[in-house]
């Protein structure tokens, strides 16, 4: 895997470990987990009105990804036959170098100095902004969030909040010192002046770059349609403004037709922000025609496996369904405790780790896996229904068939399940816990450091009960 | 009825009373209460830890041992999913285990969802004061848990439910994962402990034994000496065992 080297996710404990202890950090969370929980909640009680329903409109959209997944290659041939129909050029990635080499090829063909960028995850995937400042072109991310970490030689945090793990006064910061003027107090009242501020400066790289590059949300087969959901605007300006624009997205991405789109589009919006609909829904198909007032006159889709197509056919094809609301992340308390950042790749939170191992190697992010608590509120808003915890789980056990979990982990649970399996040994075993737990934990019935688990003790106490055990207890009550 | 109770390695180990309690409660519903003496642990920390061989070693001893009741009762949300969902999961390739496994989801019930379908069962505590309750998730999302044990408590003479802002948010807990990622476990049921602050009741309680000792250690750590942290067995039996 070539991104196996990009990926920090073998660090998490150790990055999880100073997130946690980052006030500023965690103050920034705080304050966006009730918003985006709260702004869900609002979206999916208000479905009623619209004569719909979580669970049913659920399975719809469940349907409509496994038929395309159940035959994508006929779906990504339809849809390249349309999209160079439409006058788009169709180019294939196999991994994110073959990304960054066909976008710099591209812009190179057509003399581009200059590309602006709206939201994309797979440009992060393939470090483009990287490549694109190697090969001489600036790249400028337009999205205000991606703008903010991009000032910040930061990666985002969030897939589509890319900067809530900055608060205000470390945006007001980067926005002094990169527009050239002091630095002033702000408060959430001067959002939209910042705001404001950011677009000023954005509108000038809107109108002077050669080029566009946008992710798309969805590509749909029957119209060689790439569709972008957006908030801000930006996403316009940059797909209708330069000579050229590249879409680059997943191969998994296609839904059949206009109407399945219409269907995923009422769960996308209401799982990640709580909207009824975007502020902006595009929907790009090919290039200017004769009597088009705008749009691009070169259109160029690079659509890219990087591991996507080892999951077809696999356990883990559920996975390839999610269409990116964040939903997972935002109802996540490991999530809301450390921010994308601790997970040390593209993708955060529950489906982060999941993706980031199978995109990246089981080998390159053993923690992941077991960075949850199992308590399944991804599982549970997911629009499209993707099994989180146990495609975790799964990752799991494949992690302990191909031997990479510690020998010391191995061991301690081979014995513990071998005494588990005889019930006087575990009993004796369990007594004499019991009485040394009792022991530890005094007249106080607690225990402050425990050795066998200062993981625990760090933050807890663990309280003890009883210095004799259920079955104990039970067996002499009986006698007596 | 002659029932099962299946008391779980946690509270054989960590809190008899809850085993206990159960036992009470569940004598007092009139049925005949049997203690199967080769429990041990249903295996789902193997299972959690990706150690599929020992936790389907523990679970075909588990099906063994309980397959011939009319019903098994376990006071925890998290084990009685294990049971009732993980159990015919993990076994489906093999056919005869299937089936037993099947037999033994259908008739397991966790505690409170028992107590509950009891025609006419109504506690015989006393508890004077205002409790809070915790959702602990295994429960609420593996089973459906959220009414049963509310109702149940609301029926004690004296006490008063007092909800706490996001009370199905989990805390923290996890199993194996409050151990290995220690520091990340601590910041969220640190969250938990703050929500419960705001209620000020006079306990928190909870259908899980590893969600209550994980907020009971955390809110004695963070100084809070007096808030009792509860099994709603123990509430809904009441006294000491």
């Amino acid at each position: 895997m070539t991104h196996a080297k990009h990926s920090q996710a073998m660090h998490f404990q150790a990055r999880a470990a100073e997130k946690v202890r980052n006030p500023v950090l965690q103050r920034a969370l705080q304050k966006a987990k009730p918003l985006f929980v709260g702004k869900r909640a609002k979206g999916m009680a208000a479905l009623g009105e619209d004569g719909l329903e979580f669970e049913g409109l659920r399975s719809a959209c469940v349907d409509i990804r496994n038929r395309v997944l159940a035959d994508l290659d006929v779906w990504l041939a339809i849809f390249e036959e349309r999209a160079k129909a439409t006058g788009a050029e169709v180019l294939w990635a196999r991994d994110g170098d073959e990304i960054c080499d066909l976008v710099i090829d591209v812009a190179r063909r057509h003399g581009v100095t200059k590309a602006t960028k709206s939201k994309s995850m797979l440009s992060e995937e393939a470090h483009l902004n990287e490549a694109l400042a190697a090969a001489g072109i600036r790249p400028v991310e337009t999205d205000l969030g991606e703008y903010i970490v991009q000032l910040a030689g930061e990666a985002p945090s969030h897939i589509i909040a890319p900067a809530v793990h900055k608060t205000i006064h470390e945006v007001e910061e980067l926005f002094a010192k990169e527009h050239g003027r002091p630095i002033e107090t702000r408060t959430s009242a001067d959002i939209p002046a910042m705001a404001r501020e950011a677009r000023e400066v954005l509108r000038q790289h809107f109108l002077s770059a050669e080029m566009g590059i946008s992710g798309a949300n969805f590509l749909i087969a029957e119209t060689g349609t790439a569709v972008l959901v957006t908030n801000e605007g930006n996403g316009r300006m940059v797909t209708t403004l330069p000579k050229v624009h590249v879409v680059i997205t997943g191969i998994e991405k296609l839904v059949p037709t206009l109407e399945d789109f219409a269907t995923l589009m009422r769960l996308l919006p209401r799982s990640a922000t709580g909207q009824t609909i975007s502020n902006y829904v595009s929907l790009l198909t090919g290039t200017r025609q004769p009597g088009d007032r705008d749009g691009p006159e070169k259109t160029v889709f690079i659509l890219v496996d990087n591991g996507r197509a080892d999951l077809l056919g696999s356990a883990y094809q559920d996975m390839l369904r999610c269409i990116r609301c964040g939903a997972c992340m935002n109802h996540c308390p490991v999530y809301f405790s450390l921010g994308g950042h601790a997970y040390g790749w593209v993708y955060p939170g529950p489906m982060g780790s999941v993706l980031t191992p199978l995109y990246t190697g089981i080998e390159n992010a053993l923690d992941l896996p077991h960075a949850s608590t199992g308590c399944n509120q991804c599982g549970t808003v997911c629009p499209v229904r993707i099994p989180l915890p146990s495609l975790m789980h799964r990752l799991r056990e494949a992690q302990t068939e191909r031997g990479l979990r510690p020998w010391s982990e191995r061991l301690w649970l081979r014995a513990w399940a071998w005494i588990a399996r005889r019930p006087a040994l575990y009993r004796w075993f369990a007594r004499r816990a019991a009485r040394y737990l009792g022991w530890l934990a005094g007249d106080e019935g607690r225990i402050q450091v425990f050795g066998l688990a200062p993981g625990w003790t760090e933050g807890r106490d663990l309280p003890v009960a009883s210095n004799r055990t259920f079955h104990e207890l039970y067996a002499a009550r009986k006698r007596a | 009825m002659r029932l099962a109770l299946y008391v779980t390695c946690l509270v054989d180990l960590m809190r008899p009373s809850v085993g206990f309690a159960s036992l009470r409660l569940l004598e007092a519903a009139g049925c005949e209460v049997i203690v199967p003496s080769g429990q041990t642990c249903c295996g789902q920390p193997a299972w959690s830890a990706g150690d599929r061989a020992p936790a389907v070693d523990l679970a075909k001893k588990a099906i063994a041992e309980l397959e011939e009741f009319e019903q098994v009762v376990v006071p925890s949300g998290s084990c009685a999913d294990h049971i009732r969902n993980v159990y015919p999961q993990m076994l489906a390739d093999d056919p005869e285990w299937s089936a037993r496994a099947n037999k033994l989801a259908a008739r397991t019930s966790e505690l409170s969802e028992f107590l509950a379908r009891q025609p006419g069962f109504t506690a015989p505590a006393a508890f004077d004061g205002t409790i809070t309750y915790h959702d602990s998730c295994k429960g609420l999302r593996g089973l459906g848990i959220k009414h049963q044990p509310r109702e149940l408590l609301r029926k004690v003479s004296g006490l008063s439910l007092q909800e706490m802002s996001d009370c199905e948010e989990c805390c923290g807990f996890g199993g194996a994962f409050s151990v290995k990622f220690g520091d990340v476990s601590t910041q969220i049921v640190d969250r938990k402990c703050a929500t419960i602050a705001e209620v000020g009741a006079d306990a928190v309680v909870g259908g899980d034994l590893g969600c209550l000792l994980n907020i009971e250690g955390r809110l004695r750590r963070r100084g809070d000496q007096t808030t009792r942290v509860l099994h709603f067995a123990e509430v809904l039996a009441g006294g000491d065992s």
